[in-house]
């Protein structure tokens, strides 16, 4: 696509280039990569069944979360997403925090992405024979390439994106097509499985990584200042995404525990590449391999434009420094936060543990659906259905917020057993973020222009 | 009844810069903050009176056929079969964790509830 | 040994390649900042919900 000058009376916006296929790109191109590795922790900490039990509750979290997602987001069709929703909404510390979520959430899932592809890259170089392989060039050079990337344009990006996801999806498929579900010659489930070795509370302490199968879908709504149009767009790609992801997430469940003793399983780096491994085939080895590379890629690549897009609203409304407010007008991308979350990455990448990372990321995406329950909530409740244009109108209202509120609650509780510790360092962060804005950095901010819908006066204020 | 509208300071480039140091610095210290006082990850348990060998391990022949694929031997395995994780916990740090979550939230969601009357005032009686 | 100096060969393009998309973004973000007024770079808004509020003509509906 070619790029063009754009400045037309001095003012520069994102570009609106975006189709629902890119934005079911963005979505599922964030978490595809938790089936490739990450969700069969969820075995470890309860067992097989325990996983498919926390995956199909994790689906319904995260099914919540869509249909919440897509109507607040057909309406409030902004960069930042969740962002400005609750600046809209809720208000403007919880929209600090609520941006805080999001960016730390998607930049340490970036990190992640990054350390993993590098291990991968690191082992094949060992097992071609190579010796005193090094991971670090290749974690660097995965985080600057797809930065690149994102700083040219955000339609090559996820284009880039839309076909990386497609052939990781496809893999999958065909990984299950070939171990022949329908017969008992490959998968064993029968004999391999085991009942719950930790009872019911390793169904509860299973959720933590039963949350991987789905955590990122929410990234959709960051493309909102750049779809062409939101209002349709933003729904359908958000929840063809979660679909996409139950079948996958599925599939992979009943692929790896029919190949693998749930011991093992439990603590694979790679479990999609085991299981291929363990069907003696060499064309799929190759396959999954290339599909758990381009899984790590595209989910790194989302997360730096969900990121970016996240740091950039909050500079515009001045909520974090206005210079990260700016657009490149050539490339129509928020080059400057951009470019700020690059070391930040480089330096989750290099210095911190993958587990904590990881953690932090999970528990950020979790503060967040507990938000977004209190958010809809109060959006039925300020616009009546009626009183502003819906794009989308999700069902059983208030049911989902309802559900996923106790499926957060239990979350909650299944990180605690694993991570208690974390969970209360992060609590006193996201507290001593909360007085620096409320206290220093909130006077810096322009009341009435944060609300930039055309919306009437809410019901209530 | 029109308010005077809030005009915000200009923030100097070296304050923006501060600001956004401080945020990148207060995040790094609740990463490793966990990790170096060694409170980091929950405890681990092992089973007892298990044997090396795949019978005492209690595997199948199918189990053992994919260990077994997968490169590992009774004694490999042994590390990986026989570890549990501890889900014990105490009731007290539950309650103070359960609180300061709940605390967090509420704190949170009052004060942007003020901020956000500024808000809805200067956007809609002006 | 042949082996080995293939894969510091990828090790070292890796490093090399980083570096230099880090430079080319550092010095294009220097070269905008430079080229155009801090007041155009920070003038988008949010809230341009369709296409008919967008602000530049050329770009409704997309691309083609």
């Amino acid at each position: 696509m070619s790029q063009y000058t754009a400045v037309h009376g001095e003012k520069v916006s994102l570009l609106r280039v975006l189709g629902p296929g890119h934005v079911w790109a963005l979505g599922v191109g964030i978490v595809l990569v938790g089936e490739y590795m990450g969700w069969n922790f969820a075995v470890g900490k309860g067992g097989a069944l325990a996983a498919l039990i926390a995956c199909w509750a994790a689906g319904m979290l995260y099914t919540c979360v869509a249909m919440i997602d897509s109507e607040v987001t057909s309406t409030v069709a902004a960069a930042g997403g969740q962002y400005a929703q609750a600046k809209h909404i809720v208000g403007p510390l919880m929209a600090f925090n609520v941006g805080l979520f999001l960016v730390f959430a998607y930049t340490m899932l970036e990190a992640a992405n990054a350390i993993t592809l590098g291990y991968l890259v690191q082992t094949v170089g060992g097992m071609a024979g190579f010796a005193d392989t090094h991971d670090k060039p290749f974690i660097v050079l995965t985080i600057m390439f797809l930065a690149f990337l994102n700083y040219r344009g955000v339609y090559a990006t996820l284009t880039f994106n839309l076909v990386l996801t497609a052939i990781a999806f496809v893999a999958i498929l065909i990984l299950f097509a070939s171990v022949r579900p329908w017969t008992d010659e490959v998968l064993k489930p029968h004999e391999l499985l085991n009942g719950l070795p930790y009872g019911w509370l390793g169904v509860l302490a299973a959720m933590h990584f039963g949350m991987w199968y789905y955590l990122g879908i929410e990234g959709t709504t960051q493309a909102a200042e750049e779809v062409r149009s939101p209002s349709r767009a933003l729904p359908l790609g958000t929840m063809t995404g979660i679909i996409t992801l139950l079948i996958a997430a599925t599939m992979t469940w009943y692929i790896c525990v029919g190949l693998m003793p749930w011991e093992y399983l439990g603590q694979a780096v790679t479990p999609l590449f085991d299981a291929a491994r363990l069907t003696g085939s060499m064309p799929l080895m190759i396959l999954l391999f290339i599909g758990t590379i381009f899984s790590t890629l595209a989910s790194a690549n989302g997360c730096i434009n969900d990121a970016s897009r996240a740091w950039f609203s909050m500079g515009r409304d001045r909520y974090l420094p206005q210079v990260f407010g700016a657009v490149h007008p050539k490339y129509r991308t928020p080059f400057r936060s951009i470019v700020f979350l690059v070391p930040v990455a480089l330096i989750f990448a290099y210095f911190a543990p993958l587990d904590q990372v990881i953690t932090f990321s999970i528990l950020s995406g979790l503060l967040e659906y507990t938000f977004m329950a209190f958010n809809v909530l109060m959006f039925r409740k300020m616009w009546p259905l009626g009183t502003i244009r819906r794009g989308y109108v999700h069902p059983f209202h208030p049911l989902p917020a309802v559900v996923l509120l106790i499926l957060c609650s239990m979350t909650y509780f299944a990180v605690f057993l694993g991570y208690g510790t974390q969970l209360l360092a992060m609590m006193v962060f996201y507290i001593v973020a909360s007085l620096w804005f409320a206290f220093h950095r909130y006077k810096f901010v322009k009341r009435g222009d944060q609300f930039s819908m055309p919306w009437p006066r809410p019901v209530g204020h | 009844m029109a308010k005077t509208i809030y005009r915000p300071p200009v923030q100097s480039k070296l304050g923006q810069l501060i600001d956004s140091l401080f945020l990148l610095v207060l995040v790094l210290a609740s990463l490793f903050v966990p990790v170096y006082f060694g409170l980091a990850g929950g405890g681990k348990t092992t089973l007892e009176n298990t044997a090396k060998t795949w019978e005492g391990l209690g595997q199948n022949a199918t189990m053992q056929a994919q260990w077994e694929k997968l490169g590992y031997t009774p004694e490999t395995a042994h590390e990986l079969i026989v570890s549990r994780f501890d889900y014990s916990f105490s009731v007290p740090a539950l309650a103070i964790t359960a609180f300061v979550v709940i605390a967090y939230f509420v704190f949170v969601f009052r004060w942007s509830k003020k901020e956000y009357k500024d808000v809805i005032s200067e956007r809609f009686d002006r | 040994m042949e082996n080995l100096n293939n894969f510091q060969l990828l090790e070292y393009a890796a490093w090399g390649i980083s570096a230099l998309l880090g430079l080319w973004m550092l010095i294009d973000m220097i070269r905008t900042n430079r080229a155009y007024s801090e007041d155009t770079l920070l003038s988008s808004k949010e809230g341009e919900i369709e296409d008919v509020l967008v602000i530049d003509p050329p770009h409704q509906g997309g691309h083609r």
